[in-house]
């Protein structure tokens, strides 16, 4: 049957891999996104997810490159976006080596160009990024423009749209967990999973091992950790592990040639 | 020399690097000479029947390919898309003819317990018996990376080398004479799609 996935999600900037906490503060170095990659495909994770958050002019050319090498070692789906706005842009990635694009701020501020790019480029190749944060007790709205800007959207509603615009995955990002490590939102998770029929990756919160289990039950497809990998000693291998002696069905841990 | 078809629709970078990283020597192409030449096909195909149909029509490659695979037999193998054109005709946005060279059609896959679609992510290969393109792949890792949401239903059930479970069973890999094709992305799945288009690579068709 179908595996859950379990999926590095990398943020760029100017090239250099960098994570924050609720993604603004307290940005800090993680790496080089070339070599880290590798690293990755060797643990055999399941998906790569990369996010361009400077998305500049200069920025954007960089991430370009960054996917051509990244795709020339490793052989597993690539996710990238980041100031995605126009057609070309998600041409530009696909060409570098990018298998799925996905698209925040510019498929709020236009949800056609989420049916313009599905027609374009085929609904398997577009993944609708939501960001969200809580705005008073029980109500959420989602953000544009790296979580800066809050709209009148609620996220459900928004996911929906994105769905009937024929986006092929909803990747669902809490603004406020981002870097906590304090567990994914999971009645989020269960909200959108119930209601979707396309898949949902959550991200942002991951902690722990029993966090990773519990975003899978509330009914994510896939789940995207960020700084447990960079700041714990957790690494994929564990958490298949767990996952797969709690029931499970993800894959069977297999290296790659590296 | 391996050819890898390019009508403008698929990955045809991805199999490039995954053929170079094993050390293969391809050409991303759409030259009827190129092609010609060629001792082994790669068709890829990401995105719609109908629309892929047309441009290999305008480009006159489904008759090149016709005479270079089907009359040469020059060993084949068709990626995602690239399986399911091979079918007499898709139902994708309207009815669409395919190459015909598998007597199958293309139908929804269908959602029968809540299943999520496109059916995205590894899912577990089963082989039918013993075939050279799943040569040295154990069965812990015949698992491969499928983005679909469409299925090819074979009328001949000789044609069907592999299947896989999502709700339902459905096609994973064909292969009839020297003509092989894949629902999944073997140049997505790591170590496991490597070793196969390894196989590919070595495949004598006329030894089956």
């Amino acid at each position: 049957m179908l595996k859950k996935r379990i999926i590095p999600k990398f943020l760029l900037k100017d090239g250099r891999l960098v994570k924050g906490l609720r993604f603004h503060e307290n940005i800090r170095q993680a790496g080089n996104p070339v070599s880290t990659s590798k690293v990755y495909d060797s643990y055999g994770v399941d998906e790569l997810i990369f996010l361009d958050i400077h998305a500049s002019v200069e920025s954007r050319k960089t991430t370009l490159d960054i996917i051509e090498k990244v795709s020339e070692e490793v052989f597993m789906p690539l996710t990238v976006g980041g100031g995605v706005t126009s057609l070309k842009d998600i041409a530009d990635l696909l060409k570098a080596g990018a298998d799925k694009v996905s698209v925040n701020t510019a498929a709020v501020e236009n949800p056609n160009f989420m049916t313009q790019a599905a027609t374009h480029f085929g609904d398997q190749c577009m993944v609708a990024s939501i960001d969200y944060r809580q705005v008073s007790p029980d109500i959420f709205r989602v953000c544009t423009h790296g979580g800066y800007r809050v709209t009148d959207y609620e996220p459900l509603e928004f996911a929906l749209r994105m769905q009937d615009n024929h986006c092929g995955e909803v990747l669902l990002t809490s603004v406020d967990r981002d870097g906590t490590m304090t567990g994914y939102d999971l009645d989020m998770i269960h909200q959108l999973s119930e209601v979707l029929s396309i898949p949902l990756i959550a991200s942002s919160g991951a902690g722990s091992l029993e966090d990773c289990m519990n975003a899978f039950y509330a009914g994510a497809s896939a789940i995207t950790l960020s700084s447990m990998f960079i700041f714990t000693d957790h690494s994929p291998i564990k958490i298949r592990s767990y996952l797969f002696s709690q029931g499970l069905n993800v894959r069977a841990s297999s290296s790659s040639r590296n | 020399m391996i050819a890898i078809i390019d009508y403008g629709m698929g990955n045809v970078r991805s199999v490039f690097n995954a053929l170079d990283y094993i050390g293969a020597e391809a050409v991303i192409t759409s030259d009827h000479q190129q092609i010609e030449d060629s001792d082994r096909i790669i068709l890829p195909g990401v995105g719609a029947f109908g629309q892929a149909m047309k441009n290999l029509n305008d480009a006159e490659l489904v008759q090149v390919l016709t005479r270079e695979v089907v009359e040469k037999r020059k060993p084949f193998l068709g990626i995602c898309l690239g399986l399911q054109l091979l079918a007499k005709h898709g139902l994708e946005h309207g009815q669409h003819q395919g190459f015909g060279w598998l007597d199958a059609q293309v139908t929804p896959l269908e959602s029968k317990s809540g299943e999520k679609l496109p059916h995205m992510g590894w899912n577990d290969v089963i082989p039918n018996g013993k075939h050279p393109l799943f040569h040295g792949i154990r069965s812990e890792h015949c698992v491969f990376y499928f983005v679909h949401s469409f299925q090819v239903e074979c009328n001949d059930k000789n044609d069907i080398l592999a299947t896989c479970r999502y709700g339902q069973h459905f096609v994973a890999a064909v292969a009839k004479n020297n003509i092989a094709a894949t629902q999944f992305h073997p140049e997505k799945s790591q170590d496991s799609g490597l070793e196969f288009l390894e196989n590919f690579i070595q495949w004598q068709p006329e030894e089956c």
